[in-house]
């Protein structure tokens, strides 16, 4: 990350933030930038620190060292209040005793905002995120949808200078997390202001957020957009962590190979292998299909099992897989990170 | 037919003393012939002091360490859950144990803190014995329905701005209603019944508590016991009682089994 425009850097900005909680470590020296406008997703296995680096920002937690600047200036010591964040919880945390409007009131009420002014914004925001009709309702008598899009609105009304999510569609069933994964995408954009979005879920970090940023053990592994970090990981950890079905990995002496299932090909067993290409022979254990792909399990002896993704089945059991050279990602087996001479996939 | 049975034996004791506090005495004594009378009413409300007097003093005393209890007890118990989980765990094994303690061996003690402090015949000074030994039950039952409230109600209201006291006021309280009403019902009906202290602080007789007014009722004769006497002011004495429990038992229900519907 270059830090040389910083001093100017309108967005929010992580200087070497880390947190520790006696012996241990939840954020390591995590550094980075997110722009006005700009989606960050904290993408990463649960115990990550991604959520960890959320509180830190909000404020729920104090850092160890670090800092945190937002619009210019430093907000690492100020109490949650005056940071002007809004933050969606994972499980909303709505208030289960207030109605819908009372819980977005609430918060203006108690800081002593006009009485007109609550009830403009009120109506702009209930009626942005169609909960007009719901105004009296509590949120136990909501749907999923319905609590989470309360959630935002929320959110939404404190005007927040950084907006945080945590989570924010993992209460909701595939299906709807689909469909509002755009809508979600329009309406933090149109915010303007830096959006930090946690999650563990590939899917709605490369679908909604303009860089992603893996985490693993407190530490930044890679930051970057969806596409650099799927074709160009820095090491295995991001490699295996993005993309569906996973990576296949084969061991090569005290390197592994990293092969994308959808950059594999399958032909008949035996055939000649072309110039610039790699093959191993397998047997075909299952496929999986799904309409539109088929993901086909093949058992090659000494190396293991190898995922390839296809768009039409293959027929036989006894098949060769074979690869581009250059489509190989190589890294070190022992510490996982990327070998040079492995260069990122060109797109096609 | 079971639950007739429960219901019965239950009840019995109760329907009992309905039916012997409007018996003539000379019925309830087996010498004399039948009827319905309510002179044992009459003679209760007409006394000196009138029996009012005592029902109006236990329940001074009742809403007031109750408004005590609470008013430690709430605090107490916030603090508890939100300080380190270790710090916590002792503390509130310290509460338990003194929630254990049996009260009786403090009786002597707490007199002779009454006598030194001059603290004999001042209602609202019982209280103050009440209000303490009621506390430890009181923190550890609002101390799980604290635990039950998600955190993150409390952080969500920290990012919108609140103070302690408005969280407290506006998120937090509310929804510890059920449990702060059962814990409140708990005291309220332990300085109604309690004896002991009320009887040794208290010997004027315009101010004594229910319990102690009723045991002059009973030993007010050596030669006879006034059944009927006796048995109106066990119904007087208990009908506020079951008044608030029909009033409340929605929220003393749902507030005694908190955090049994959770793992």
């Amino acid at each position: 990350m270059n830090h040389s425009g910083s001093a100017t850097f309108n967005g929010l900005e992580l200087r070497a933030l880390s947190r520790r909680v006696g012996s241990h470590t939840l954020v390591d020296q995590l550094s980075l930038q997110v722009a006005p406008g700009e989606i960050l997703a904290l993408l990463g296995p649960s115990g990550c620190g991604k959520s960890s680096t959320l509180r830190l920002i909000a404020g729920l937690d104090s850092a160890s060292s670090g800092e945190i600047r937002l619009g210019g200036r430093s907000i690492t010591g100020l109490p949650p209040a005056e940071r002007q964040v809004a933050m969606v919880f994972q499980s909303y945390a709505l208030f289960p005793h207030l109605s819908v409007e009372r819980n977005l009131s609430l918060g203006m009420e108690l800081r002593g905002v006009a009485r007109a002014e609550i009830k403009r914004e009120l109506d702009q925001v209930l009626t942005l995120m169609q909960l007009d009709g719901l105004r009296q309702r509590k949120p136990a008598e909501l749907s999923g949808g319905q609590r989470q899009r309360m959630a935002l609105a929320r959110a939404l009304i404190r005007r927040p200078a950084l907006f945080l999510l945590d989570e924010p569609m993992s209460n909701l069933d595939a299906q709807l997390r689909d469909n509002l994964r755009a809508e979600l995408r329009t309406l933090l954009r149109s915010t303007g202001v830096p959006v930090v979005y946690v999650t563990h879920d590939q899917h709605e970090a490369m679908g909604l957020a303009d860089r992603i940023a893996v985490l693993r053990e407190g530490r930044l592994q890679q930051l970057g957009t969806a596409e650099t970090l799927y074709r160009d990981p820095a090491n295995r950890f991001v490699a295996r962590f993005l993309g569906s079905p996973s990576i296949n990995l084969i061991e090569r002496g005290n390197e592994q190979l990293g092969l994308r299932p959808e950059r594999l090909e399958l032909v008949e067993a035996g055939s000649p292998v072309p110039q610039g290409w790699e093959a191993l022979e397998g047997q075909l254990s299952h496929r999986e299909w799904l309409g539109d792909r088929v993901i086909s399990h093949l058992t090659c002896p000494g190396h293991g099992n190898l995922k390839v993704l296809s768009n039409t089945p293959t027929s036989g059991e006894a098949l060769q897989v074979r690869w581009r050279k250059a489509d190989a990602l190589r890294f070190e087996a022992r510490s996982g990170e990327r070998l040079p001479g492995s260069r990122p996939d060109q797109p096609s | 037919m079971a639950r007739l049975l429960l219901l019965l034996w239950s009840l019995g004791p109760m329907l009992w003393q309905l039916y012997s506090s409007l018996r003539p005495s000379a019925a309830l004594s087996g010498t004399g012939a039948g009827g319905w009378t309510l002179e044992h009413y009459r003679q209760l409300l007409q006394g000196d002091p009138p029996f009012l007097t005592y029902l109006l003093n236990s329940a001074v005393v009742g809403i007031c360490s109750t408004a005590l209890t609470l008013a430690l007890a709430v605090p107490c118990a916030y603090a508890l859950t939100r300080i380190g989980r270790r710090q916590a765990r002792s503390l509130t094994l310290l509460v338990a144990t003194a929630a254990g303690f049996p009260a009786v061996l403090l009786f002597l003690a707490l007199l002779e803190l009454a006598r030194d402090w001059h603290l004999a015949n001042q209602l609202l000074a019982l209280s103050l014995p009440y209000a303490g030994l009621c506390l430890p039950l009181a923190i550890l039952l609002l101390q799980a329905a604290f635990a039950d409230i998600p955190i993150e109600l409390e952080e969500a209201a920290l990012i919108e701005g609140m103070g302690l006291w408005q969280r407290l006021r506006w998120v937090l309280l509310p929804l510890m209603a059920p449990a702060m009403a059962s814990s409140a019902l708990l005291v309220f009906l332990f300085s109604w019944n309690e004896y002991p202290i009320a009887l040794t602080w208290l010997s004027r007789t315009d101010l004594l508590t229910l319990a102690p007014a009723m045991a002059r009722i009973a030993g007010s004769s050596v030669f006879t016991i006034p059944y009927g006497a006796f048995a109106a002011a066990t119904v007087l004495g208990s009908a506020p009682l079951i008044l608030l429990m029909l009033l409340f038992q929605k929220q003393i229900i749902s507030g005694l089994t908190q955090g049994a519907m959770k793992g």
